[in-house]
C-alpha cells in the first residue's frame, strides 16, 4: 500500500475519540433549556378512548391553568395503537415497523386535542417544531405534540416481544429530560401505582411514593409506565420524578400543576 | 370487520391486545414469534468511515468510489457515510457549552449529511442518490432501478436521545444507526469500511502490540469486548436482540479490493457473526 493519506482534522477535545464508547474525560456542566415547562401526557387508552366524559373536564383544567404555566401536552395512543400492534404482530413484522405504525395514532389524538383547545391557543406541533417552543409559549399557546419519540423505523428490536420499547411514556419522559424539567406528569385513569390492579381489585392499596430502584426490585410483571422510563429515570440529569395522576378525578391535574404530590410520585 | 367494545367507559377495538397493558411482560410475550418478515433481504449495507476514510480526502476516497461504482451492477448496496472530525468538533463545543445529551444528538447528523452530499457528488454519475428519512419507502424503487442510495446513518433520536449509561455523549451513533436501519429492513450483511484491517483487541493507533481479531461470533466477542471499539457499543447490545443481521464485516478501505472481497463474503478484515434463530 502506498503511503496512508493523513486525516484532515479539526483540533478539539474529542478529535481523537472514536465516539464509540462513553467518554467522561472532560468537564461537563449541563444547562437546563426550559426547566419551567410542565410536560403533560394525556393517556390514550385511559383518557382519549373514554371520549367526551373524560376529556372535557381535563380540557377545562388545562384552559384554566394555561396562563399560569407553560404547558406542553403530549398524547398517548390507546386502543387503535393496540389494534395496529396486533395486526403487525400477526403479520410478523419487525419492531421498527410497529414503532413507525404506532406513531400514527398519538398524532391523531394530538390533533383531536388541538381542535378542542384551539380556542384557548392549542396548537399542533411536530417533533421538528420543538425548537419553536419558546415562541409558542410567548404567544400564550398550548403546544400539543405526539408523545411518541421520533425513533420510528430506527426503534431497537425488543427482547421476547415485538412491541416497541419506546412509546409515548418514553417520549414524554425524554421530552421533559431534554427541556430540563424536573417532573413529567402522566394523566391517566388511576391515581398511579397500586399494590394490585385497581381495575380488578377495588381495595388494592395505593402507593403514593416509590423510587425507581424499589420498583425495579419488585420485578412486577406489569408496570404503570413503560419499562425503559424506569430504567432511564435512574440516569436522568433533570427529570428525576414521574407523577401519575387520575385525570378522571376533578382538580387532580390542577393540583399536580401546582406542585402538589397527588397521585403517585416515582422518584429517581 | 373488527368490532367495537364498550362497557368500561372506554371504546375499544376488538383485538388480541384490546384493553391490555403493553407494559405487561405476559402480554408482550404474546406478540413475539420465532419468525419475522424480511422486507428487503437481498440488500447489503456498506458504511464508509467519516474520520477513517472521508477525512483523508481524495487519495482515500476516489479509489473507493471507483470500487463501489464497479461493484454496483453485481450488488444491491445501500451506502452511508460517517461525519468524521466535524462531528467530534461539534460534540466538543456542545459539551463545553453544557448542551443536554438530546441537544447534542440533534446537532451531529448535519455533519454526516454533508459527507453524504460529498459522496453523492462523486457517485451521482454511477446512479447514487441521497435519501432523506421521509423517503424510507422509496428504497425498493432505487434498488430495483440499479441506483446507489446513500442513507443518513445517525438514527433520528434527536432531542429524544435516551440518557446514556455513562457520561453525557449520545450513545446511539452512526454505526448503531446503520445497523438498526439494516435490521428493520431484514438485511443480513453489513460492511463497515474503515482505515484499519478490522477490529483489534485495543486501538492499533495507540498500541503497537494490538492484535487483530479475524473472526468471532457475537457471543464470543461480547464475552471479551475490547475497551476501545471501532464500532458503537450500542450496536453490539442491540445486535443481541436482532432477528436479521447475521454478519458484520470490518475492512480496510485504504486497501483496494477489500470491499469487493467483503461483498463476495470472503474472509477479509474482521468477520463477526451471529447465530440467528429467527428466520
Amino acid at each position: 500500500m502506498s503511503e496512508t493519506p493523513a486525516r484532515k482534522r479539526i483540533e478539539s477535545a474529542l478529535a481523537d475519540s472514536p465516539l464509540t464508547t462513553a467518554d467522561t474525560s472532560f468537564d461537563y456542566r449541563p444547562v437546563a433549556l426550559m426547566p419551567d415547562v410542565k410536560v403533560l401526557k394525556i393517556g390514550g387508552q385511559s383518557i382519549m378512548d373514554r371520549g367526551r366524559k373524560a376529556v372535557f373536564p381535563i380540557l377545562d383544567e388545562i384552559a384554566a391553568a394555561k396562563d399560569k404555566h407553560k404547558l406542553l401536552l403530549c398524547t398517548g395512543g390507546g386502543t387503535r395503537a393496540r389494534h395496529v400492534y396486533s395486526v403487525a404482530s400477526d403479520l410478523e413484522l419487525p419492531t421498527g415497523l410497529l414503532a413507525a405504525l404506532g406513531g400514527y395514532v398519538p398524532r391523531q389524538n394530538a390533533r383531536m386535542m388541538q381542535m378542542l383547545l384551539a380556542k384557548h391557543g392549542g396548537i399542533y406541533i411536530m417533533n421538528d417544531d420543538f425548537e419553536k417552543l419558546p415562541l409558542y409559549f410567548r404567544l400564550g399557546c398550548i403546544p400539543i405534540m405526539t408523545g411518541m419519540p421520533p425513533f420510528g423505523y430506527w426503534e431497537k428490536p425488543a427482547e421476547n416481544s415485538r412491541i416497541p420499547a419506546h412509546r409515548t411514556d418514553a417520549g414524554v419522559f425524554l421530552t421533559a429530560e431534554v427541556l430540563g424539567a424536573r417532573r413529567a406528569i402522566f394523566v391517566k385513569d388511576e391515581a398511579g401505582l397500586f399494590e394490585d390492579d385497581p381495575k380488578k381489585n377495588r381495595s388494592a392499596k395505593h402507593i403514593p411514593r416509590i423510587s425507581a430502584r424499589e420498583l425495579i426490585a419488585m420485578d412486577l410483571p406489569d408496570l404503570v409506565v413503560e419499562r425503559v422510563v424506569i430504567e432511564y429515570l435512574g440516569r436522568a440529569r433533570y427529570c428525576s420524578e414521574l407523577q401519575i395522576v387520575n385525570g378522571l378525578e376533578r382538580g387532580m391535574l390542577t393540583r399536580a400543576l401546582e406542585g402538589e404530590d397527588v397521585g403517585t410520585i416515582i422518584t429517581r | 370487520m373488527s368490532k367495537l367494545v364498550t362497557g368500561d367507559g372506554r371504546t375499544h377495538i376488538d383485538s388480541p391486545l384490546m384493553g391490555e397493558s403493553l407494559v405487561d411482560r405476559r402480554v408482550t410475550a404474546r406478540t413475539h414469534s420465532e419468525r419475522e418478515v424480511a422486507i428487503l433481504p437481498d440488500v447489503v449495507f456498506v458504511s464508509i468511515g467519516g474520520q477513517s476514510i472521508f477525512d483523508r480526502g481524495k487519495s482515500a476516497i476516489l479509489p473507493l468510489v471507483q470500487e463501489i461504482a464497479a461493484l454496483r451492477p453485481k450488488h444491491k448496496m445501500v451506502l452511508s457515510v460517517g461525519g468524521g472530525t466535524r462531528v467530534r468538533h461539534t460534540v466538543s463545543v456542545a459539551m463545553d457549552l453544557g448542551l443536554p445529551t438530546g441537544g447534542v444528538a440533534q446537532l451531529v447528523g448535519a455533519m454526516e449529511e454533508a459527507n453524504a452530499v460529498f459522496l453523492n457528488a462523486l457517485l451521482a454519475k454511477h446512479g447514487s442518490i441521497v435519501m432523506q428519512r421521509e423517503h424510507f419507502w422509496e428504497l425498493p424503487l432505487y434498488l430495483s432501478t440499479g441506483m446507489l442510495p446513500i442513507v443518513i446513518s445517525t438514527p433520528p433520536y434527536h432531542f429524544w436521545e435516551p440518557p446514556p449509561e455513562e457520561g453525557a455523549l449520545p450513545a446511539h451513533g452512526s454505526d448503531f444507526g446503520v445497523f438498526i436501519h439494516a435490521e428493520v429492513l431484514g438485511v443480513s450483511d453489513i460492511v463497515f469500511v474503515k482505515d484499519e484491517d478490522g477490529m483489534y483487541d485495543k486501538d492499533p493507533k495507540k498500541h503497537a502490540d494490538a492484535k487483530l481479531l479475524k473472526r468471532a461470533t457475537l457471543d464470543e466477542f461480547s464475552r471479551a469486548m475490547p475497551a476501545e471499539l471501532i464500532l458503537d457499543r450500542q450496536l453490539f447490545s442491540a445486535w443481541k436482540n436482532a432477528r436479521h443481521v447475521r454478519r458484520i464485516q470490518i475492512v480496510n478501505g485504504l486497501r483496494p479490493g477489500e470491499l469487493s472481497r467483503a461483498l463476495a463474503r470472503e474472509d477479509a478484515g474482521t468477520v463477526l457473526e451471529r447465530e440467528v434463530t429467527h428466520v
